[in-house]
């Protein structure tokens, strides 16, 4: 749901679109294996992943692959709709939160064969990587990429406030000092110094870790409790009330995708996010944006962040074509050209060589994420947290309304914690 | 409306077939040699019929009453898209008449939304069809503009629009703050998101404006004009004239709308991103069944909240038939 398309990305987009139409040379060859790929999200990373197609079907000629894409909401029914009529895609991109799910019914091929026969090449990826996409020792997903969470900075908004942006290990009231401080020096109209993130589920996360706790328990529970949660969402009521971040009417436009954000808005300073996203982020924002971990709870506080699989590639278990599937997903993950073309839109590459080639021509949003990534170290990112529960959609959901309830005064902090946590196990337990 | 009415009632009379006193004349010459099983006659009589109807049939059976059917079989399951379904009786009937806080909610808020747009949309629709009835020149033109948004009404370039017009820095506000008025972002405040939704359903007045045009054409004039000699005034005229002869428009217009109401879903999912939200303040009733079907993949428990939604809607239709006659007057 795009509503804030520039009209020179609307030009963009549509000759691109024209020219895809025109010139697609998937036409002129009649080839033997139909591979069927999709994926969720921008236009962006369509442009990139149409390309990388094109690249793979120039390297194999009889195998043509037909891509599709869908926004993050569309995308689970469209995803499940399919695989529930027997009629699921070849290849499809796959979420860390989904991906257990979907491999313990059993609609997802292993893929430890083809990485033992060198159809589907993994040897640049470190162990870890590969285990990101195991579930019961079994390899159902290939990651795309390595991101954590990042907080998406205007560049421009801060500094000529003349102010220092935020800072790698600052403490959240720390953090909410600044973004007041920036509130009240900006010249920009109605603009505020973050987001409210109250109601965003990574956030929640990353400070329940700082302090030990989580969101779930590796049996499915909540790993946290009333008063953690009365306490972030009183952390929101006095970031609203001393305007460090937009007001609840503001943050509720945002729909959790990039275009609706407050910060693309032009609304925020800051907004917290994904690291891969730093690309699409800054294909729709006309001011220079970088982007830092998240605030923490104090200086020796424990890592709150983690690294994990961006997103993944799996295969459907009843493809025709498993060979030709392992094929294309070791082309895209191992081909230089086709490294070049995805860059780090996806995340940080998992080869080490990809790494080193996209090191040596990386522009400026690249680099700013690899060393991202890379600097995060045991400072910032921990463990990788257990799969979250069925029913984790659900509460994500709920996190935004409750902080929503906060936020329009129709509860206090402290109801809206017990509540949060009642109605949360609740889910749990019906799931 | 006019297809569903035609498909079986058109089905009805073919099903009769010919009168049987003629299929058996004896030794006529002319006649083709009757059949004489019974499923030859029934075709020989019916079977062209049948043919022009095999479009309609195939997609009432193929895409209605199929579907129809598997969801209510699906609504005494827990099916997942992913798995078989298991079967669990009444289970989610249960669950949503004692402990479903969102059942509830969504409810209530598609009954504000029903209990304010439609009288309001009626009362709007039939205000400017009376204008237009005066005999404006250029008639057709404006009957055309005031349809053309029930034509879009529904789609989705409409509620994003509507989106921009009330969002935070929209024009709605643009114009408020020429007067000094800094508004609230409309669509994404809790107090005031359901009231644009109203107003979007309002601004589709055409196309009952369009059938009280028709209603109004049909009262004969002389009635006014033995009024007017007996000295009423317009506004005598229109409640013990128009309305009362109106009230079969009124009705069928009032039902038609409530159930288009109870099924109102595209603005508010476009609206609130698909959430309902800001607090569940937009969750209409089928906005929260697709939630739960295409959200949470629990097609089976969505599977009965259709179900549910059928029988309201049925039940607030027959309670509009039962009171229909202590306030329509049929003109007989």
């Amino acid at each position: 749901m795009t509503f804030s398309i520039n009209r020179r990305a609307f030009l963009t987009g549509g000759a691109g679109a024209l020219a895809l139409g025109v010139i697609n040379p998937r036409i002129a060859f009649a080839r033997d294996v139909r591979l069927r790929l999709l994926w969720w999200g921008s236009q962006a990373r369509s442009e990139r992943t149409y390309k990388v197609v094109d690249l793979f079907q120039d390297a194999n000629p009889d195998i043509e692959v037909d891509g599709e894409s869908a926004g993050w909401d569309n995308y689970w029914s469209r995803l499940a709709t399919q695989t529930s009529g027997g009629n699921a895609p070849d290849v499809m991109q796959m979420d860390y939160r989904y991906i257990f799910e979907y491999a313990r019914r059993d609609v997802l091929l292993p893929l430890d064969k083809y990485m033992a026969d060198g159809t589907l090449d993994v040897s640049n990826f470190s162990k870890d990587s590969v285990a990101g996409g195991q579930v019961n020792g079994k390899t159902y997903g290939i990651s795309l990429g390595a991101n954590s969470v990042a907080m998406m900075i205007n560049k421009a908004a801060w500094e000529e406030a003349g102010m220092d942006m935020p800072q790698p290990g600052q403490t959240w009231e720390e953090f909410g000092d600044q973004c007041e401080k920036l509130t009240n020096t900006t010249k920009r109209s109605r603009f505020y110094g973050c987001a409210d993130q109250g109601g965003l589920e990574p956030a929640f996360e990353t400070w329940l870790r700082q302090r030990g706790k989580q969101l779930y328990t590796a049996d499915g529970k909540l790993g946290f409790d009333e008063k953690d949660a009365s306490e972030w969402f009183s952390f929101w009521v006095d970031m609203r009330e001393r305007k460090a971040c937009v007001p609840a009417d503001v943050q509720s436009l945002d729909q959790l995708t990039i275009e609706t954000s407050p910060l693309s808005q032009g609304r925020a300073g800051a907004c917290f996010a994904h690291s891969n996203q730093l690309v699409g982020y800054q294909a729709i924002n006309k001011d220079p944006l970088t982007m830092g971990p998240y605030p923490v709870k104090s200086g020796d506080s424990r890592p709150g962040q983690y690294r994990k699989p961006s997103m993944l590639f799996s295969v459907a278990g009843d493809t025709e074509n498993p060979e030709a599937a392992a094929k294309f997903i070791s082309f895209f993950v191992n081909n230089p050209d086709a490294a070049r073309v995805l860059d780090v839109e996806r995340g940080v590459p998992e080869s080490s060589k990809m790494r080193e080639v996209l090191k040596k021509e990386s522009q400026e949003a690249d680099r700013i994420q690899i060393e991202y990534i890379g600097s995060l170290g045991d400072k910032f990112a921990g463990p990788l947290p257990p799969p979250p529960p069925k029913g984790a959609g659900e509460i994500q959901l709920m996190i935004k309304r409750k902080n929503e309830e906060v936020g329009f005064d129709t509860t206090s902090p402290e109801d809206a914690g017990a509540a949060f946590v009642s109605d949360a196990a609740a889910i749990l337990e019906r799931s | 409306m006019g297809n569903k009415m035609t498909g079986p009632a058109a089905a009805n009379i073919a099903a009769a077939g010919p009168p049987r006193q003629k299929t058996h004349i004896p030794n006529h010459p002319q006649r083709k040699p009757q059949p004489t099983s019974w499923l030859g006659r029934a075709w020989q009589g019916s079977g062209p019929g049948y043919m022009f109807l095999l479009p309609w049939f195939i997609g009432f059976f193929g895409l209605t009453l199929g579907p129809a059917i598997v969801s209510l079989y699906l609504s005494f399951t827990d099916f997942d898209l992913l798995r078989a379904p298991n079967w669990v009786g009444m289970a989610n009937y249960v669950r949503i008449a004692t402990s479903d806080p969102k059942f509830a909610a969504s409810m209530g808020v598609t009954l504000f939304f029903v209990l304010f747009s439609v009288p309001l949309k009626l009362a709007f629709a039939l205000g400017v069809a009376v204008v237009l009835n005066r005999g404006i020149r250029g008639l057709p033109v404006y009957r055309a503009v005031f349809y053309l948004p029930s034509l879009l009404g529904t789609s989705v370039a409409i509620a994003v629009l509507w989106r921009q017009l009330f969002a935070s820095d929209g024009l709605v506000n643009s114009i408020l703050a020429e007067f000094g008025i800094e508004g609230p972002s409309w669509i994404s405040h809790p107090s005031y998101s359901i009231w644009t939704l109203i107003i979007l359903s309002i601004w589709q007045f055409g196309s009952p404006m369009i059938i009280f045009l028709a209603g109004l054409r049909q009262i004969p004039g002389d009635m006014y004009e033995a009024a007017s000699l007996d000295g009423a005034s317009k506004w005598r005229q229109f409640f013990k004239i128009t309305l009362p002869l109106l009230t079969p428009v009124i009705f069928f217009n009032a039902v038609v709308q409530t159930i288009d109401a109870f099924k109102a879903f595209t603005p508010a999912f476009i609206i609130s991103g698909g959430t309902g939200g800001p607090i569940n303040s937009t969750l209409f009733y089928t906005l929260y069944l697709y939630q739960e079907a295409f959200g949470f993949f629990r097609m089976g428990y969505a599977s009965a909240l259709a179900w549910v939604l059928v029988v309201i809607i049925a039940l607030f239709t027959a309670f509009s038939f039962l009171t229909a006659r202590f306030w329509v007057h049929y003109d007989d």
